[in-house]
């Protein structure tokens, strides 16, 4: 009997699992795609100095850079490498 | 007497001369003061003669002074940061960071946004060390500069943090299925650092703009430009909120100065009745021109009993 509650309960596990990683995750990375995109954008009004936009309140936003600093690179690098928006919005909506 | 007092106007018109002797005066009448030159070409020590630096000196009994050395908290501003930062990420990541703050710290504004920090400090510091401060401040528009600086830096954190909110939010959607990531994200670090920065201009900005609690009095002479520079300061001070209560005016010639200075008493003359139609609804006070540079106690204490006129 045992058994049987623990084998039902490793299938429950699989089975919400599987739904997750096939129905809910796929679309989930749409929303995280989005937050990121969001997060990128405030970055540049944190940080947009560092590209060569004048920020004014750049002395403000130092207090911010522990918390970025490990993103701050790669960050970076993603707003250089901005060339294709219309295929980066396509990605977004499963266009590739 | 308000917990805080400014002394603005156009260079050269005495404002330290001023800002000076009304400390001194509050202090004569046992109230706890300090005195603050926000100018970053200081000249409060030179008016009272004693030395006086980005550390707080006791001057007489009741009375401190401070100049505000811009370089000096930037630096602790940013020692902080680096050590906050030794805590929460490597060292090699840590190296890079330095760059970037030397940058910022190069970058116009800083100067003006490391004054302001000590000026909030410091005004978070009356009613415990201090009764009332006295601000010698820059000449005019750097100072509108600095005061009006709150109420634009409110606005545009309160847009950063609503954008880090929305991020934020979607994240915590994604992360439904990963409990300890959304409680991560529950408790950004972020959100909190601006929350706390918008606090601090919140403050500033409700002493400001209380009448109660701080008050401006600019410095002039009776000549056209300053007239004319102190009636646009008005206008732009109460427009942001700042109560004005009053203007100083200095350098006056007395009747009996004599024929050399007669034509200039004249003119003098016109120049007053238009400060005094200009500015009727607040107090004026006439200083006289004196025949010796005002520095020292000695020099001060001479005016400091025509300034106890501001708070009657």
């Amino acid at each position: 009997m045992n058994k049987l509650l623990k084998a039902l309960r490793t299938g429950w596990e699989f089975f919400v699992l599987f739904h997750h990683g096939t129905f809910v995750d796929k679309n989930m990375a749409v929303v995280r795609k989005e937050a990121f995109d969001i997060n990128d954008n405030l970055m540049l009004l944190l940080f947009g100095d560092y590209l060569g936009i004048p920020n004014p309140m750049s002395y403000y936003m130092l207090e911010l850079l522990p918390y970025v600093a490990d993103d701050l690179e790669p960050w970076e690098r993603r707003m250089q490498n901005r060339k294709f928006i219309i295929a980066e919005k396509a990605a977004q909506y499963d266009f590739d | 007497m308000r917990h805080f007092t400014f002394f603005g106007g156009k260079g050269g018109t005495g404002k330290t001369s001023c800002a000076a002797s009304y400390a001194l005066s509050l202090a004569a009448r046992g109230v706890r003061t300090l005195v603050v030159s926000t100018d970053p070409a200081h000249s409060l020590a030179d008016a009272f003669d004693k030395p006086i630096g980005f550390q707080t000196a006791p001057l007489c009994p009741n009375l401190w002074g401070l100049e505000i050395d811009a370089e000096v908290e930037a630096k602790k501003y940013m020692k902080s940061i680096q050590d906050k930062m030794l805590d929460l990420v490597s060292a090699a990541i840590v190296d890079e960071i330095k760059r970037q703050i030397e940058i910022a710290y190069m970058s116009p504004g800083a100067e003006e946004a490391a004054i302001f920090d000590k000026f909030i400090e410091l005004m978070e510091a009356v009613g415990r060390d201090y009764d009332a401060i006295v601000f010698d401040t820059a000449p005019t528009g750097h100072t509108l500069r600095l005061l009006t600086l709150p109420e634009i830096l409110g606005a545009w954190i309160e847009h950063l943090i609503e954008k880090r909110r929305k991020a934020m939010d979607l994240m915590k959607m994604a992360a439904r299925y990963d409990k300890p990531l959304a409680e991560r994200i529950a408790n950004d670090p972020i959100i909190q650092t601006l929350t706390a920065r918008r606090e601090k201009f919140a403050l500033a900005r409700k002493y400001l703009t209380d009448p109660e609690a701080s008050i401006f009095y600019f410095v002039l002479n009776p000549e056209k430009l300053p007239i004319l520079e102190t009636a646009r300061a008005v206008e732009l001070l109460s427009r942001h909120g700042i109560a004005v209560g009053g203007v100083v005016v200095n350098k006056v010639i007395p009747a009996d100065a004599g024929p050399f200075l007669e034509k200039k008493r004249l003119s003098q003359e016109g120049y007053l009745r238009e400060i005094r139609g200009r500015f009727s609804s607040m107090t004026i006070i006439e200083l006289p021109m004196l025949d010796d540079d005002i520095q020292g106690m000695v020099q001060l204490q001479r005016i400091s009993a025509m300034m106890e006129g501001l708070d009657s």
